[in-house]
């Protein structure tokens, strides 16, 4: 089997390399970081088996953050053939890696992604006298069209190996030479381990070597970049003003103005045009198609082989009510990928990560935010994985907390029903707002945290700029029909698994027999003892509270185990039934509201509480879940008490709360004060203030 | 003069960089700002905290703080 790596900068098209050769569909983006971890696939051709791995991007071997050591890692330890793709627009900053991985004597290969663009704007660049130049085996490739036929006959015609490799004498004699001598004079350490740490990889050395050897730095990167010019002196020409990433659309698109209005009006538009004009159209379609070619047939079918109730109860109500309602979203989740796809692949992501990385630096966030609140508005476990892309930890951790509050695709389906049912025509401002707020809340807990136990120590936003580009349509329907897929993937197994648990629950009595009859069931008694904790935010139906425990494991589960106690099967069976009084679950305005507030904030779901758990460890997931979970029940108070009383009651209220907290929480601090004995004295003085 | 007070679209080169965090100033180096690299600034966001420079053929986002620890002259 070959093992193959594909090694480069971040964002000159690896993923999309990856996709062609293994005919995969991997996320991929014109934005700096897209890919946070290694993936990889095998492909079978003519009785040979290529595993290719697609590698995070990194700009040289010295790591500057997670990804970038998750790859070095893999370019340096895995035995595989290794293929560094460079941009023939960037050229001169990709071969600085290719130049670290010559220091190391390590083989690899070149491909030259993007070589249409460079061409017109009139760039040239000598295949040949590169390669010899480089002694490194170089091809002009175009990512998105090759092909694992066109690649094996290369590989089979020419070595991935250096063409005539001899070690390194070029490098050695030109520069790094001089380096190994005056370290080995000063530590004398052998040639390989000086060469590592020249490249930022320091095994089993003292601080002070570390030290010493990184102030040999500057001066080597300058070595270093004098060496490749030398390289493209003869091999390339480059037009003296040409500047890979800004377009003249850049003239308009970075006015702050322009850009924050634009977004917002974007968002805005979009997210009409996909939940409440284009969307619920679609959905009604899929859902008679589904029912007519589907449901209905079984159900014929069903009724004519048996007549048990708990049977045909069981399909019709546990099975299909479950899958139906939620499905009837999927359209709407199509188009909002699509929606994404086109923010990604354009460069726009970019473009906003530096406009908005001022507003955001008020909060202790940076512009990098921006791209995880965007994926989280599809899946907030993927954006979890996606802050991998940021330097610094403190930053990092906060925005993997922040990033729930921002409202995932999943939570839609809830907020449209409800905001349906009770505001009509108006519910499009409703849902709106309810992003609105999560956003506001992010922020808001993202200040208090930066300001309190997270601060950041550097805020440093150094992200390039990659040039914008015109929509692949093909692309953009591919990846929004494979999220659509995954999406219904995840519903057929999440919400049919669960949805069936929790009918079997909601219609079996304690003496395990079927009972119609929702509160008579095992879920609703034990619902039904905790739902006075839910009082004060009128939620203390059993039927909700028992919808919310649910909804931890996945919020699509919110309008399955709805549907599933109302004994509805369509979208507006359900908006009607929660209306109703004497259905198990019903509202009026002031809980609706109450719920939607709730269910916007109360906690992480499961999948994204293990990513939480791994990616910066368990203290930080119960952090997530008690503090998503006051912030929800104080928001969800006040609003409800509003509705029922007026604002200045639940202000009232929820001063007396926060002053009641602050009480204990001084009063706990003072015996805890009282405890600690003083240095000086060896008694309870206080005098450890003083000092 | 830092990098942070050259006019917009005025090229400059680069004499000292002075930046303390180390692990910032190498990745700067090795993205190519380097003493004597052409720099030149873009654009500069609403509250100026972020500019936009290019040097070597490409366009980074740059802190106003880093920015102000980079030493340039007008070429």
């Amino acid at each position: 089997m070959h093992k193959i790596l594909i090694i480069g900068n971040p964002n000159v098209g690896k993923s999309t390399l990856f996709n062609s050769l293994t005919k995969s569909s991997e996320h991929t983006g014109n934005f700096h970081g897209v890919t946070v971890e290694e993936k990889h696939k095998i492909v079978n051709f003519q009785n040979e088996e290529y595993d290719f791995y697609d590698l995070p991007g990194m700009y040289s071997l010295n790591s500057f953050s997670f990804e970038e050591e998750v790859a070095r890692k893999f370019a340096l330890d895995m035995k595989a053939d290794r293929i560094v793709l460079i941009d023939a627009n960037s050229i001169r900053k990709n071969l600085y890696l290719c130049l670290q991985f010559l220091e190391m004597n390590i083989d690899f290969k070149i491909l030259i992604n993007n070589y249409d663009y460079f061409k017109k704007y009139k760039n040239n660049l000598d295949i040949e006298k590169l390669s010899n130049k480089l002694n490194v085996c170089c091809e002009i490739i175009n990512a998105k069209k090759i092909k694992i036929k066109d690649f094996a006959l290369k590989n089979s015609e020419k070595s991935y190996h250096f063409v005539n490799f001899q070690k390194n004498s070029l490098i050695f004699d030109s520069y790094l030479s001089k380096y190994i001598k005056i370290i080995k004079n000063k530590y004398n350490l052998d040639e390989k381990t000086i060469i590592y740490a020249l490249n930022g990889i320091f095994d089993n050395l003292s601080e002070e070597q570390i030290n010493y050897i990184q102030s040999f730095y500057p001066e080597l990167i300058l070595d270093r970049y004098n060496y490749i010019d030398n390289i493209l002196k003869d091999s390339v020409s480059i037009q003296k003003n040409f500047v890979y990433g800004l377009n003249r659309a850049d003239r308009i698109i970075l006015k702050p103005i322009v850009a924050t209005l634009g977004f917002l009006f974007c968002f805005f538009a979009s997210v009409y045009l996909i939940f409440f004009l284009i969307g619920p159209k679609i959905s009604e379609g899929l859902n008679l198609i589904i029912y007519f070619i589907f449901i209905n047939p079984f159900m014929n079918f069903l009724y004519s082989v048996t007549s048990n109730v708990w049977l045909i109860e069981f399909f019709s109500n546990g099975v299909f009510s479950s899958i139906l309602t939620v499905i009837s979203f999927l359209p709407q989740i199509l188009l909002l990928f699509i929606f994404l796809t086109i923010l990604e692949d354009s460069g726009l992501v970019s473009r906003m990560a530096y406009v908005f990385d001022d507003f955001l630096s008020i909060f202790g966030l940076n512009g990098k935010a921006i791209y995880i609140m965007l994926l989280g508005l599809g899946c907030n476990t993927v954006s979890s994985l996606a802050t991998r892309n940021m330097n610094e930890k403190n930053l990092r951790i906060k925005t993997i907390l922040l990033n729930p509050y921002i409202s995932c695709i999943a939570r839609l389906p809830i907020y449209v029903i409800i905001a349906s049912a009770f505001f009509g025509e108006r519910a499009y401002f409703v849902v709106t707002g309810l992003y609105l707020l999560g956003l506001f809340v992010a922020l808001i807990v993202g200040f208090v945290l930066n300001k309190t136990i997270l601060k950041s120590n550097s805020n440093t936003l150094l992200l390039e700029f990659p040039p914008l580009r015109a929509i692949d349509f093909k692309h953009m329907l591919v990846v929004g029909r494979d999220n659509a897929i995954d999406t219904a993937k995840r519903i057929f197994f999440i919400v049919l698994g669960v949805g069936v648990i929790v009918w079997v629950l909601s219609h079996t009595a304690f003496d395990l027999s079927y009972t119609a009859i929702i509160t008579d069931s095992i879920l609703f008694y034990f619902a039904d003892k905790i739902s006075f904790l839910f009082a004060p935010i009128g939620l203390d139906s059993a039927g909700i509270v028992s919808g919310l425990i649910v909804g931890i494991m996945a919020k699509e589960l919110l309008v399955s185990t709805f549907s599933i106690s109302n004994n509805v099967t369509t979208i507006s069976g359900l908006i009607s039934s929660i209306c109703v009084a004497t259905n198990v679950i019903h509202f009026n305005t002031a809980s609706a509201v109450s719920f939607l507030v709730f269910t916007l904030l109360y906690c992480p779901c499961v999948s994204n509480l293990a990513v939480i758990k791994k990616e910066i460890g368990r203290f930080w997931m119960w952090f997530a879940v008690i503090s998503q979970f006051s912030i929800a029940y104080l928001l969800s108070f006040v609003i409800y008490n509003t509705f029922i009383h007026n604002i200045f009651y639940s202000l009232i209220v929820l001063f007396a709360i926060v002053l009641i907290l602050i009480s204990i929480i001084y009063i706990i601090k003072k015996i805890r004060t009282k405890k600690i004995v003083c240095m000086f004295c060896s008694k309870n003085c206080n005098k450890k203030n003083n000092k | 003069m830092s990098l942070s007070e050259i006019k917009l679209n005025a090229p400059a080169v680069v004499k000292e960089i002075n930046i303390i965090d180390k692990k910032i100033k190498f990745r700067l180096m090795e993205l190519g700002l380097n003493v004597g690299t052409k720099i030149l600034v873009k654009n500069r966001s609403i509250m100026k905290r972020t500019l936009l420079v290019v040097f070597n053929s490409s366009c980074f986002t740059l802190k106003e703080n880093l920015a102000r620890d980079i030493v340039v002259n007008y070429a």
